[in-house]
């Protein structure tokens, strides 16, 4: 199977997994007694946590990769992970926003979670940022990698410091808890469901992405060895 | 037969579509000297960029010592002096303390000692206290040579060394790097025309179309061939 | 190691030639103080939360300028590549940068201290003093961060309004704990309530300061 066929398939499994998804959380779990049913968002930011907080890791993993072994790939890859965890970030961010209205009555709230995801959010903002500002060139890519790595490394300080943080001055709510408290056997079937939908909506836009992004590097290096190549035949040797 | 000091395979940089540099095949033997010529934005200041590992080749690849130049160890790194364009001085230092700077980042054992020679071999004794800044651009140029030869370096990359020179300063320049030669160091120098240096021999290559072919016999340099060889 | 000294002792010369320009960013971190005073409108009443505050916003701003001015240095005549191509280590030429900005930014702290106390009706007592220690730990940390950071932005297009925006999301866990510990030293309690705090901030010098000695390499090459 060639990599189009494999994209496709995953195409096809995530459409199948996101239809049994919706219909699982809107016709299936029966809504939390105390929230009504905003609290379904829960099944939509649960997963979403994950896939932003998965790619942003990706992004600093693949930047590893290209700072020891320096194939433009990982590069890509890297770059890929960053655009489409920027997606979830702030699918989660306004999920998460869409949920406060109903429950807490305000737009947003900093308690920790949200806090941390919205630093993340600027994280990624600001990888974006700088791939923007500079040209295509193997240092650019050389920028990325560091700033993703350093960024990652920062995250788990910044879950600590803002836990922390909150501990000593509550949010107006306190955030219901995730994956505890799921009494209902429907409520983790379908948790599970909606994290499996995420994941490989994930994984398919990321390689739709890194697939867009890899053949722009080798329709680049195919055009420099082209250009050697005319060269030779126009210069002599 | 010793280990070239200097050897390139196949080098070859692009620049965006563009090459500018290509199967560029060269070996130096120490004590040797040689001049790439070529005119403006024909890759020379770009192939000795990429000698002294400051740009990265877009194929093949380059040695110094042996090491390739993109991960050259910084015990090879103190035996190279470059000479750029750019004079790599800090305007606001003065010439002495300029030198004295990169003497002390090259680990030379009395860097008072060493500035004070060198700007003494520069011309530039008089001025020794004064900030860079108030410089022209030849006394800068000559500041720059010093500094690149301060540590006594057993290969110099030299980019248009005489470029914003006078003739006293051109001949200033000319003798650091035949003294150079005559200590056993090797010098790959550029320029846009082959300059008169007495008393040593040099190959002459010439980069055309990105390429590096080499030009003259180095005894028909010496019998002055070479200005009519040029005279196009 | 004589080339991180001989770096440290040149960016220190180069920053005392300067002169005014070191005073005008040294002034301008303490107007910082000045707006927040009339933003905050705390002076009528003293709030060591708002003092806090405004303290470590003085200090980032100064942090920022600081770790900006010490890899400037080096684009006057390319002399950034005279540094590469010496035999000095990618790795010392950060230590000594990280040196040159937390000076930097000690000399600015000790300034919005002094005006923060005056300004927001403070004393200066013990709890100024036990300020130092924190504010140590917080310069460590930006500067360690904003050194790496610059040598990324300073050669981006628009790279002076791209060193913030990289800087402070990533500096977010020390900046809350460090304002949180300033305000509780301010309010006089004892650093053993603040361990929490203090581990943090400890944890975020060491992880900083690690990372930019091993990845200065990958940013600072001249490709």
């Amino acid at each position: 199977m060639n990599n189009s066929a494999i994209r496709n398939w995953l195409g096809y499994a995530t459409l199948a997994l996101m239809v049994a998804a919706l219909f699982m959380v809107f016709d299936y779990v029966p809504p939390e007694a105390e929230q009504g049913i905003a609290q379904l968002i829960f099944y939509f930011h649960v997963p979403l946590a994950w896939v932003a907080f998965a790619s942003f890791g990706l992004v600093a993993i693949a930047g590893i990769f290209y700072l020891w072994l320096g194939d433009q790939l990982w590069d890509d890859l890297g770059y890929a992970a960053a655009e489409t965890g920027m997606v979830f970030c702030t699918l989660m961010i306004v999920a998460g926003s869409i949920w406060a209205k109903p429950i807490w009555g305000t737009w947003w709230t900093w308690d920790s979670r949200l806090t941390t995801t919205f630093i993340l959010w600027l994280m990624y903002g600001g990888y974006l940022m700088l791939r923007a500002s500079a040209d295509d060139t193997p240092q650019t890519a050389r920028f990325g990698a560091v700033l993703g790595i350093v960024a990652v490394l920062d995250v788990p300080i910044v879950i600590a410091s803002v836990r922390l943080w909150r501990t000593i001055h509550p949010a107006v709510l306190v955030t219901k808890q995730g994956g505890h408290g799921l009494e209902d056997p429907r409520m983790v079937a379908t948790l599970l469901v909606c994290v499996a939908a995420f994941t490989l909506l994930w994984v398919w836009l990321l390689m739709l992405r890194f697939n867009q992004l890899l053949t722009r590097s080798r329709m680049g290096a195919l055009a420099v060895r082209i250009a050697f190549a005319s060269a030779a035949v126009a210069g002599g040797k | 037969m010793s280990a070239p000091v200097v050897e390139t395979h196949s080098l070859a940089k692009t620049y965006g579509l563009a090459p500018v540099l290509r199967e560029v095949d060269l070996r130096m033997l120490a004590g040797t000297g040689a001049f790439i010529i070529g005119g403006n934005g024909a890759g020379k200041s770009t192939l000795l960029r990429m000698l002294a590992g400051l740009e990265a080749p877009s194929g093949g690849r380059a040695l110094i010592f042996g090491q390739d130049t993109r991960r050259l160890a910084a015990r090879y790194r103190r035996r190279i002096g470059v000479m750029a364009h750019e004079s790599f001085l800090y305007p606001m230092l003065t010439a002495r303390e300029n030198l004295e700077f990169y003497a002390e980042l090259f680990s030379l054992a009395d860097p008072r000692a060493s500035a004070e020679l060198w700007l003494g071999r520069v011309g530039l004794a008089e001025v020794a206290d004064a900030r860079v800044r108030t410089f022209s651009r030849g006394m800068e140029q000559r500041l720059s040579a010093a500094r690149a030869m301060l540590a006594d370096p057993a290969l110099l990359l030299v980019d248009e060394p005489f470029a914003s020179l006078d003739h006293d300063g051109a001949e200033i320049v000319a003798s650091l790097l035949r003294g150079a030669i005559e200590r056993g160091a090797s010098v790959i120098a550029t320029a846009h025309a082959v300059p008169e240096i007495d008393g040593v021999e040099f190959a002459v290559f010439e980069i055309s179309r990105g390429l590096l072919l080499p030009l003259v016999h180095k005894e028909e340099v010496r019998r002055g061939r070479i200005r009519s060889l040029l005279g196009r | 190691m004589s080339g991180f000294a001989a770096v440290l002792r040149k960016d220190l010369r180069l920053e005392l030639r300067s002169g005014e320009s070191t005073l005008a960013l040294l002034a301008l971190s303490m107007l910082v103080l000045v707006v927040l005073v009339f933003a905050l409108d705390a002076a009528r009443v003293r709030s060591v939360d708002a003092a806090a505050g405004a303290l470590w916003v003085a200090m980032v701003f100064a942090g920022m300028l600081g770790a900006n001015r010490a890899l400037l240095a080096e684009r006057d005549n390319g002399a950034i590549r005279g540094l590469l191509l010496s035999p000095l280590d990618p790795a010392t030429l950060y230590a000594a940068k990280l040196a040159a900005a937390f000076i930097f930014m000690a000399v600015a702290e000790v300034g919005a201290v002094i005006l923060m106390v005056l300004f927001f009706n403070l004393d200066f007592d013990g709890s100024t003093v036990r300020l130092a220690p924190i504010l140590i730990l917080g310069a460590i940390g930006f500067s360690a961060l904003a050194t790496l950071l610059s040598a990324i932005t300073g050669r981006t297009r628009g790279g002076d309004m791209l060193l913030p925006i990289l800087a402070v999301p990533i500096f977010v866990p020390a900046l809350i704990a460090g304002v949180k510990a300033s305000a509780a030293a301010l309010a006089g309690a004892p650093f053993s309530t603040m361990g929490d705090w203090l581990k943090i901030m400890i944890a975020f010098d060491v992880l900083f300061v690690t990372a930019g000695y091993l990845l200065f390499e990958y940013v600072i090459g001249q490709d």
